[in-house]
């Protein structure tokens, strides 16, 4: 299986504050990761070194087999790399419309655009009634819908979704995991850092659990409820 | 009356007398809020830019007869946006993660360096009175009267017309293009701007050029209202437009463009009425040929004081800010011992040196030289307590330095005090000013702390100055400021060797203490808020109470500093030494040679007086000279070259905080000592541990 | 619940705190006896930075009332609280920039006295005294900094440098020291390290902790007593062995994770 994804040996730091020390992972073409771990264990840093945001300070960065250490993320969105940040994901200042013109203008050319739209309308059809309105005036659940439509029609290779499920309600995280179940069934390979672990769980094949900016533990995600725990709670 | 029955009409005449400039300021705010939105860059540089494209215009009009269209074209159209390009590529791109107050002081050395170069560069000079010529043919002199109430001159309509339509242009831009809808996204958030794929460093180009553009195009459109070409009145013109964009909370561009046009009104309303009310109410006449120019001063201030929200409106809105890396910290500026002990030896030895040739071989001129740069030396140990201690960038420091200078002539004149003593209690007075500006403002910190003593400087420029009760009145200006030297017991002051020597002994004691609060624990305090002021509070640091006394301090020396300059000079001579124009080259001056350190002052002390004279040695008469009838601008045109060189040495400030001599010499010091290293390692003898020190 | 006979130095009762319409803490009460480790965990979102920050006079509370010592400090500012005994480190370390460690305590130490004053700088008597000096290098010395203290703080690893965060703040004489996520950064055998350093030094000084923590060992092995705050609320409370046990904050704190097993 060809990596879509690999993180080799991979440190970052924010000025002086390090936050991950070598860490390497792989996603395969068309599989899904889950990044689990307590609070500033390193997931958020991984996920942003994983689309560029953060270049790292050692180790080298592959996507679908070049080198893209220290590249700025626009060239991790152009080979294919889409990111989901944690948080509010959406231009709160431009309209749904805009949000979507400005990655399918990028993704599909110019000509592109319009059918790209109708498409994402398409599937989510609240977007479509909300099409003029400002993205930040979305309710958080409507704002999660329109980063999932972006990706959904561009269907990039790989999508990091930084803690999807966050601030939403338990409705809106189930649909968000059809989503990107349905993303996966279409091709796309997944690197989810994700609080919620059994949503993580059902829809992942491997885990990778970070504790102090390092790689704890790895394997499958059958094996994650035994070996978990244990390594999170040895002490208590 | 307040309002009679023309009040109407009145009305009316100022406002559409007041557009044609209030247009204007809305285009210059527009470019400055679109570099501010787009790369985070406060742009004061953005005057300098309209100042170059209006001067390449003037010279293709004027000095080589080019027609209309291919001089605008060519100053407008290819210089400004070329000149922003280039701006962003070479400087700004490499500054992205400075913080906010060190890209502010990038812009300052910009600002007075870009017009000196071009000046330098196509030989340009204004003259007096020389008008800077329209876009329009007969524009000075056909006039149309299209309401009745006041006659706009082509000029001014030209003005109105071409502002509103750039515009216009940039609104179809923003909405309705690609680049304009790229735009709004990386203003929101560049690097989310990224994550789709997009170039948001092209963007930020685009910005810039944009932002020239719209600076060139207000540049040439204002220049006809100033009587003369001056890189100055530039300067000016943003600082109004910061007042307008402060209105429009720096983010959006239609309240932008609100503030500009409304301030351009409001300044025309106030010349209409003010001198009518001022009939029916007396205490208005004293402000009331000041108060309009000032508007956009008092507007600044008054924003910024009371409306402290707009410093948290960038930051607030971008999600994934905290990608961004945090500034780099600075190089350490622990010096070793050797080089400590290396600095003060050369130190003593060199003035020592110089002290004496100056003293018994100096002609008169070169006296007067040597004293000046003394005098600076001690004026930017101010400087050194601010910034380098105290990490504030000020602009008013010629201000606190112009009211030890008027309150010394006041104090003389009114009421027969001593001159010393009267110096003394114009530095307290100064320092009390200080004290009193820093509590209102210490609240905005970073750059807005900086916008506001600007604001302040120019109030003071364009109000105070000509209130009888600090500037003199019409009395000094019949008479002058004048300021006798002092006697002091058997020494004459009159004679320049004994005030030369007063001047280094006063220069030397503020010295001393300068060296000494930084060791103390005021400047442990200070240094500890520069460093960290979370961490400093955190120890129950008060950051408030810290501020506001090196604010008092800072203005006590410049106040102490302008006084015996105004000694010197025998005169205050205000526009000469201590208008904000000359406040911001101090900075440049100190900042690009070493803000951190008592040597740095007293070198940007030397640079500052002695660099033209040596330079250009003819021009020591003509300096003797001057009055300001002869030289209007500031600074005579022959030392621009001072300009270009502290303006673009401030540029390094981003990096190197500590300047370029302590830079330069602590890279030679550790190349020295690397090769001490290698010797050591081929004979090895006693092991020797260098002990660090405070820089000294 | 292990009550604690001394009255407690840092006492809050029913502090909120909301954001843009969303409550980040919800009508909290919580009281820290001096001398006593505590523990506040809670997973991410969970309103511990809110409620540190309210704690610590960095954002005002909407409602509520925080007391030291008995006294209303509600409306007091971050360094008048840090005056009345409340210490505190950084998640990201915040050090003065071109000091060296030595000076980071003499400064403080300076602060605490009060005793600065402009004339004394001028008369060349702000220079550190020999006992300051010598009091510092005592905490050096507790805290294992002693062969750095002429070292500039950018020399410093993170972990020296939570450390000296701690010198800084014991030069105060702190009656209760609030750490905030001083693992995060670290490796797992640095973090020990800096438990250890820390125990010690919190036995020989005596003064009160109060722990923001994500690491759970870090946090069962630090503290006595723990509090559990999700989604802005209390939800669980006591000795730490106890509260780490329970189903409930283990739902809380990992998801559902330790259920499915």
């Amino acid at each position: 299986m060809s990596a879509v994804l690999e993180l080799r040996g991979v440190s970052a730091a924010y000025g002086p504050f390090r936050s991950l020390f070598e860490v390497s992972l792989t996603v395969g073409a068309g599989e899904a990761v889950a990044l689990l771990g307590s609070n500033g264990a390193g997931k958020t840093t991984t996920a942003r070194v994983a689309s560029g945001l953060l270049a790292p300070s050692s180790g080298t960065v592959w996507v679908d087999g070049a080198d893209l250490s220290g590249a700025p993320a626009w060239r991790y969105a152009r080979a294919g790399v889409a990111h989901a940040p944690e948080g509010r994901s959406v231009f709160a200042t431009l309209s749904v419309e805009d949000n979507l013109r400005l990655s399918f203008r990028q993704s599909k050319g110019r000509a592109g655009v319009g059918a790209a739209l109708d498409r994402a309308f398409e599937l989510f059809p609240v977007l479509a009634k909300r099409r003029h309105q400002l993205a930040g005036t979305l309710s958080g659940g409507e704002q999660r819908m329109l980063s999932m439509a972006r990706v959904m029609v561009d269907a990039p290779k790989l999508l990091v979704a930084d803690e999807l499920s966050l601030g939403l309600a338990p409705i809106v995280v189930d649909q968000v995991y059809d989503s990107l179940q349905r993303l996966r069934e279409a091709g796309t390979a997944l690197l989810i850092v994700e609080q919620h672990v059994p949503h993580a769980l059902a829809l992942c094949d491997r885990v990778v659990l970070l504790g102090h900016g390092a790689v704890a533990w790895h394997g499958s995600a059958s094996e994650a409820p035994t070996a978990i725990p244990d390594k999170v709670f040895h002490q208590a | 009356m307040l309002l009679g029955a023309s009040a109407g009409s009145d009305l009316l005449r100022a406002l559409v007398q007041g557009t044609p400039a209030g247009t204007v300021y809305a285009l210059l705010a527009l470019g400055l809020v679109l570099t501010y939105k787009t790369s985070g860059v406060f742009n004061l540089a953005l005057g300098a830019q309209a100042y170059v494209s209006a001067a390449l215009y003037f010279q293709a009009r004027v000095s080589w007869g080019w027609p209309i269209i291919p001089a605008l074209l060519v100053s407008v159209f290819v210089l400004a946006p070329a000149l922003g390009f280039v701006l962003e590529r070479l400087v700004f791109r490499h500054l992205r993660s400075a913080s906010a107050v060190a890209k502010l002081v990038v812009t300052i050395g910009l600002a007075v360096a870009l017009p000196a170069i071009f000046d330098l560069a196509l030989g340009f000079h204004s003259i007096a009175g020389q008008t800077p010529v329209g876009i329009i043919p007969g524009g000075a002199t056909v006039f149309y009267n299209p309401f009745g109430v006041y006659a706009l001159s082509r000029n001014e309509l030209m003005a109105v017309g071409v502002a509103a339509s750039a515009m216009a242009g940039l609104a179809v831009l923003f909405r309705y293009t690609t680049v304009g809808l790229h735009m709004r996204a990386v203003v929101e958030s560049p690097r989310m701007t990224e994550l789709n794929g997009i170039r948001s460093d092209r963007v930020s180009s685009f910005s810039w050029a944009l932002s020239s553009l719209f600076a060139g195009m207000a540049g040439v459109l204002i220049a006809p209202r100033f009587n003369t070409l001056a890189a100055p009145d530039f300067f000016n013109l943003v600082v109004i437009a910061i007042a307008a964009a402060a209105i429009g909370m720096l983010v959006s561009l239609p309240r932008t463009f609100a503030g500009g046009l409304g301030l351009g009104l409001l300044i025309a309303v106030f010349q209409t009425f003010l001198p009518r009310w001022s009939d029916s109410l007396p205490w208005l006449a004293t402000v009331r040929e000041n108060l309009t120019p000032a508007m956009p001063f008092v507007v600044l201030f008054a924003v910024l004081v009371l409306w402290p929200a707009i410093r948290r409106s960038r930051a607030a809105s971008d999600p994934l800010a905290g990608v961004e890396p945090p500034p780099p910290a600075p190089a350490a500026t622990t010096r070793s011992r050797g080089l400590t002990v290396a600095t003060r030896v050369f130190a003593v030895v060199f003035f020592t040196v110089t002290g004496l040739v100056v003293f018994f071989r100096a002609d008169a001129s070169w006296m007067f030289l040597v004293t000046q740069a003394v005098i600076l030396s001690l004026i930017f140990l101010s400087i050194t307590v601010i910034t380098g201690l105290a990490g504030e960038i000020s602009l008013c420091q010629g201000t606190f330095a112009a009211i030890g200078a008027f309150a010394s002539f006041q104090l003389v004149t009114h009421l027969g005090m001593s001159v010393l003593l009267a110096a003394l209690v114009g530095a307290v007075i100064a320092a009390v000013v200080g004290a009193v500006l820093s509590l209102p403002v210490l609240r905005l910190g970073g750059i807005w702390l900086s916008i506001a003593t600007l604001a302040f400087a120019y109030f003071f420029d364009s109000v105070m100055v000509k209130l009888s009760w600090v500037g003199g009145g019409k009395q000094a200006l019949a008479e002058g400021t004048r300021l006798p030297r002092p006697l002091l017991g058997p020494f004459n002051m009159n004679d320049n060797r004994t005030f030369l020597g007063l001047s280094i002994i006063l220069l030397l004691i503020v010295a001393f203490a300068v060296v000494r609060i930084r060791e103390g624990t005021v400047g442990q305090t200070l240094r500890a808020l520069r460093g960290s002021e979370l961490g400093a509070q955190s120890i129950g640091i008060s950051p408030a109470r810290a501020r506001i006394t090196a604010f008092a301090i800072s203005a006590f020396i410049a106040g102490i500093g302008g006084a015996l300059l105004a000694i010197q000079q025998q005169n205050v001579n205000y526009s000469s030494n201590f208008s904000p124009f000359a406040s911001l080259f101090w900075l440049v001056l100190v900042v690009s040679l070493g803000s951190r350190t008592v040597e740095g002052a007293m070198q940007a002390g030397a640079a500052f007086g002695l660099f033209d004279a040596v330079l250009l040695k003819g021009a020591v008469i003509g300096w003797l000279l001057r009055s300001p009838a002869r030289i209007p601008s500031v600074f005579p045109l022959s030392g621009t070259w001072r300009f270009v060189l502290f303006g673009l040495g401030a540029l390094q400030f981003a990096r190197h905080p500590e300047g370029l001599v302590e830079n330069g010499k602590r890279g030679a010091t550790e190349a020295v000592d690397r090769w001490l290293a290698a010797r050591r390692e081929r004979s090895p003898v006693v092991e020797r541990t260098t002990e660090p020190e405070t820089a000294a | 619940m292990s009550a604690t006979a001394d009255e407690p130095f840092l006492q809050a009762k029913g502090v909120a705190k909301s954001f843009a319409g969303i409550m980040a803490v919800h009508h909290v009460d919580i009281a820290v006896a001096a001398g006593e480790r505590v523990g506040l965990i809670g997973p991410n979102g969970a309103g511990k930075t809110t409620l540190f920050n309210c704690l610590l006079g960095v954002v005002p509370v909407d409602r509520g009332v925080v007391q030291l010592a008995g006294e209303d400090v509600t409306r007091l500012p971050i360094h008048l609280r840090a005056r009345r005994g409340l210490g505190r480190t950084f998640q990201r370390i915040e050090l003065f920039a071109e000091a060296t460690v030595r000076e980071h305590l003499l400064i403080a130490e300076r602060t605490r006295r009060g005793d600065g004053a402009l004339w004394k700088d001028l008369l060349g008597r702000g220079r550190p005294k020999a006992d300051e000096i010598e009091r510092c290098d005592h905490i050096l010395g507790l805290l294992g900094l002693a062969e750095l203290a002429d070292a500039p703080s950018e020399h410093l690893s993170l972990g020296q440098g939570r450390l000296l965060e701690v010198g800084r703040a014991l030069m105060t004489e702190p009656r209760l020291l609030l750490l905030d996520e001083p693992s995060s950064g670290l490796d797992h055998d640095e973090t020990v390290d800096l438990g250890r350093t820390l125990r010690d030094a919190q036995i020989d000084r005596g003064f009160g902790v109060l722990l923001v923590e994500h690491d759970v060992e870090f946090v069962s092995d630090f503290t006595d007593r723990c509090l559990v705050l999700d989604a802005g609320r209390l939800i669980a409370e006591g000795p730490t062995g106890e509260v780490l046990a329970s189903d409930a904050v283990r739902e809380a704190y990992l998801g559902t994770m330790g259920t499915v097993a």
